[in-house]
């Protein structure tokens, strides 16, 4: 061993040292950097006996982030869930501001209130069926009804419509995020092949993957090539070959009775709705679904449901003892030409309204509320015309509390009373916000916990990396030291010479 | 090695989420503590929303329920004052007619005035109104009752009554000619022709606009009851037509015997209606007392459906208070934490 040679392990170690000082400014500079994977400089003895850096590698937790990844996609699609039932269950919040320890009733707006209102007003004509007054009331309440369940179908058609957007932008995101995966990924591929450094590479890869299952749910599989594949949570597949597949969705702008909106395609393939052979199960994609083919229309139905009751129950029936059809009475709607059957109230919701025959700002006279004769003389049961007759007010107070029958598709049941039908509608929207909205808090406690999993496990210590810097000071001092000692040496042997 | 190492990212936003989640805490608690309620009803209560609602509902139709009873009450005393005040009129007709001697002077003249006077009373009391409407009118409450019998051009039921005299006696029963008739005449008269004019028919064709029919009303959920009465009753139509008999009949110049007849008819007539009346007072009586029961049973339940919402709505006040207390220090302690962590580097210890 000469002095020389000393002299070049000294050189090394400079290099050394300056790179394991480059990996840890690198990682302390990003310790704030949501995502980022602490680089480590891996050093081996040399040839020569000195150190060098032969590669960085970066800290990875394939687990972990398969299961950031998982739970992100759940509570993207409780998200979109929630975010729907939140404004439906604002058109049937009643009690947000009452005070009921006071007994003063909140003024609600839906159907279910709507119905107790018409009810009350109904009570007060029987009390004084004479006063046109109260006869006011009663079609003031009844508007009120009619224009709730307009409301709510509105908010139905509106949610969906929302949904159909928002599934619109999910679809482009998803494949712009593809795009760039594609462009990551063949990065990714080139660097493992030639030994480049593709740390900050794969950083953006798990980043674009993390976002992507926002939106979709996914599985990956990494490759030998450094390259990863990805297929959604139910198998389609979304990347693979450093080819992408590309999203297709058709828009549907506007929402009314019997619409129905198109699904998500990947392939010539629905990776979204019920009839999919392989529908996504979570992300923003899935709920935006639920929310747009499923839930929104279930409570749609249920809507339109107590609309035909309403048509039905309030309905005329033929008083001369003939067989004339039963026609809609103090509800109808636009075009109506009888009472149709529960199995045929599609949009009854957003048509129902206040018959104009009854409605003294129409034209219409209040009286015929009290003797009937909406649809003609063969329907009037107040035969002898006194004012204080209440037997139609006591069959239209007696409707709203007895049993009908539903239709069974709208999922609360094929036989109950009106008020009964609308009280359970609150309830199934509320309990589904209700559930949707623990269901996201729990999901986003879950990515928090493995978010900080993940970041404890592959994130940036200040602490760690200070340490490592104080001992490669120490390294660069000592190293410098010897520099000093073999230079001292070299001297005295020039100065003997 | 289970060993595991903290991120510097994660040990900050952790207490950084922690902060946030106490905020959001702080800011519902606040709500529930000003309103006493739950700040968000519906997401608290899931599927009992529809019950919740329901009870809501109930209370809603009980408190109008009760104002509309209020009303029937009201028309039920008003019916009731004026029954009493019918039956007034009659008594005192009574003990007028008892007091007097038959064919004493002036015996007509005080027969004549007391028909009149009772009748126009009737009348009167009959049409009675509350809040506009007629309170014996039964379902046809916006037409009055009982027409006006001394009206300026002959009410239908004076135009018969004086046809029936015409034509049973062959003159009116002002002329001198009345004189000639027997007691038993005039007792058949009444009992046949008159009495006929006040049969149910002629009844409602001359004297009544009145519906037979009884108003009905819903005093209770699922409660009708009937909150009226008619001028069709017996008692008035005993009372009219005693009444009419001493008006018409009394003034004439009859002989002794058969004024007292006609006396005697009257009395018995009234007294009738008296006792007639006394039926239909205590059948409304019944029907206000139904109507009362009905709105204290109301008032109960309303007391126990407030109590029910008030058990589903109502954020317990102490609870909140301590847990504002235990939020705001875990807030205080998270801030003084931040504080301190940021101080534990590395960096604050090494040389410079």
């Amino acid at each position: 061993m000469s002095l020389s040679t000393a002299l070049n392990i000294i050189n090394s170690a400079f290099v050394t040292n300056a790179a394991q000082s480059a990996v840890i400014a690198n990682n302390i500079s990003n310790a704030s950097t949501t995502g980022y994977n602490r680089e480590i400089a891996n050093a081996v003895t040399n040839y020569s006996g000195g150190a060098s850096v032969v590669s960085v590698t970066r800290e990875a937790n394939t687990a972990l982030i398969e299961q950031v990844n998982a739970s992100t996609s759940q509570a993207g699609y409780q998200q979109a869930l929630s975010d729907g039932l939140t404004t439906l269950a604002n058109t049937v919040s009643d009690s947000s501001s009452a005070t009921s320890s006071s007994g003063v009733l909140a003024a609600g707006n839906s159907p279910s209130a709507m119905l107790a209102n018409l009810q009350s007003a109904l009570e007060t004509y029987d009390a004084s069926p004479s006063s046109t007054s109260a006869g006011q009331g009663v079609v003031t309440a009844a508007q009120g009804l009619a224009s709730s369940l307009n409301t709510g179908a509105a908010a139905v058609y509106s949610v969906q419509e929302r949904a159909d957007s928002d599934m619109n932008s999910a679809v482009s995101t998803v494949n712009s995020l593809l795009t760039q995966f594609t462009s990551v990924n063949a990065t990714i591929v080139s660097g493992t092949a030639t030994g480049a450094d593709i740390s900050s590479a794969e950083d953006t890869r798990d980043s674009i993957l993390t976002q992507l299952s926002q939106e979709i749910g996914i599985s990956t599989v990494s490759n030998p090539d450094g390259s990863t594949s990805i297929y959604t949570d139910s198998g389609a597949t979304l990347f693979q070959g450093g080819q992408a597949s590309t999203l297709t969705f058709a828009p549907t702008a506007t929402y009314a009775a019997g619409v129905s909106g198109n699904q998500v395609m990947v392939d010539g393939v629905a990776i979204t709705g019920s009839s999919s052979p392989m529908a996504i199960q979570s992300g923003a994609l899935a709920g935006y679904e639920n929310l747009r083919d499923v839930v929104a229309p279930q409570y749609g139905a249920q809507l339109d449901q107590i609309a035909d009751g309403l048509v039905s129950a309030f309905s005329e029936s033929d008083q001369t003892g003939g067989t004339a059809a039963t026609l809609p009475g103090l509800f109808t709607f636009a075009g109506a030409t009888g009472v149709p059957p529960t199995s045929d109230a599609t949009g009854l919701a957003s048509e129902i309204e206040v018959n104009a025959a009854v409605d003294p700002s129409q034209g219409g006279d209040v009286n015929l509320l009290r003797d009937g004769g909406i649809n003609g003389s063969d329907y009037v049961y107040n035969a002898t015309g006194d004012a204080s007759y209440t037997g139609r007010i006591e069959d239209m107070i007696s409707v709203t509390t007895s049993t009908q029958s539903f239709s069974g598709a709208a999922g609360l049941g094929t036989s109950s009373s009106l008020s009964d039908y609308a009280d359970a509608s609150v309830s199934w929207l509320q309990s589904q916000n209700q559930q949707a909205s623990n269901q996201l808090d729990y999901q986003n406690s879950v990515v928090s916990q493995a978010t900080t999993a993940l970041s404890n496990a592959a994130g940036v210590n200040l602490d760690t990396e200070m340490t490592n810097m104080l001992t490669i000071e120490n390294s660069y001092t000592t190293t410098a030291k010897l520099l000093t000692t073999v230079n001292d040496m070299f001297t005295t042997l020039l100065d003997a010479v | 090695m289970a060993t595991s190492t903290v991120s510097t990212l994660s040990l900050g936003a952790a207490m950084l989420s922690g902060v946030t989640r106490a905020q959001n805490q702080l800011t519902q608690l606040t709500t529930e503590a000003s309103s006493g309620q739950y700040a968000d009803l519906g997401l608290q209560l899931g599927d009992q929303s529809g019950y919740e609602l329901s009870l809501r509902n109930q209370t809603n139709l009980l408190q109008s329920l009760t104002t509309a009873n209020s009303l029937t009450v009201t028309n039920l005393k008003t019916a009731q004052a004026a029954l009493d005040s019918i039956r007034t009129t009659a008594e005192s007709a009574v003990s007028t007619l008892t007091s007097l001697t038959a064919g004493s002077s002036g015996a007509a003249s005080t027969l004549q005035d007391t028909g009149t006077n009772a009748l126009q009373e009737l009348i009167s009391d009959t049409n009675t109104s509350s809040n506009g409407q007629y309170v014996f009118g039964g379902e046809n409450s916006s037409v009055a009752p009982m027409a006006d019998y001394f009206s300026s051009t002959a009410s239908a039921a004076k135009t018969a009554i004086d046809a029936a005299f015409q034509s049973t006696f062959g003159f009116a029963p002002t002329s001198a000619s009345a004189a000639n008739i027997s007691a038993s005449q005039m007792q058949s008269f009444i009992s046949g022709t008159f009495a006929n004019l006040f049969s149910d028919a002629s009844w409602t064709s001359n004297w009544s606009s009145a519906s037979s029919a009884n108003v009905t009303t819903q005093i209770a959920p699922g409660e009708s009851a009937t909150t009226s009465t008619n001028a069709n009753q017996p008692g008035f139509q005993q009372l009219a037509e005693g009444y009419a008999m001493l008006a018409e009949f009394g003034g004439s110049s009859l002989s002794t015997e058969t004024q007292q007849t006609v006396v005697t008819a009257a009395s018995s007539l009234i007294n009738q209606g008296v006792s007639s009346l006394t039926t239909t007072e205590a059948t409304l009586g019944s029907a206000q007392t139904q109507v009362t029961d009905a709105t204290t049973s109301m008032s109960n339940q309303l007391t126990i459906l407030q109590t029910q919402i008030g058990n589903l709505d109502d954020v317990d006040a102490n609870s909140v208070a301590v847990q504002l207390n235990s939020l705001q220090t875990q807030l205080e302690t998270a801030y003084q934490l931040t504080a301190q962590l940021q101080k534990m580097s590395l960096a604050q210890y090494l040389p410079t």
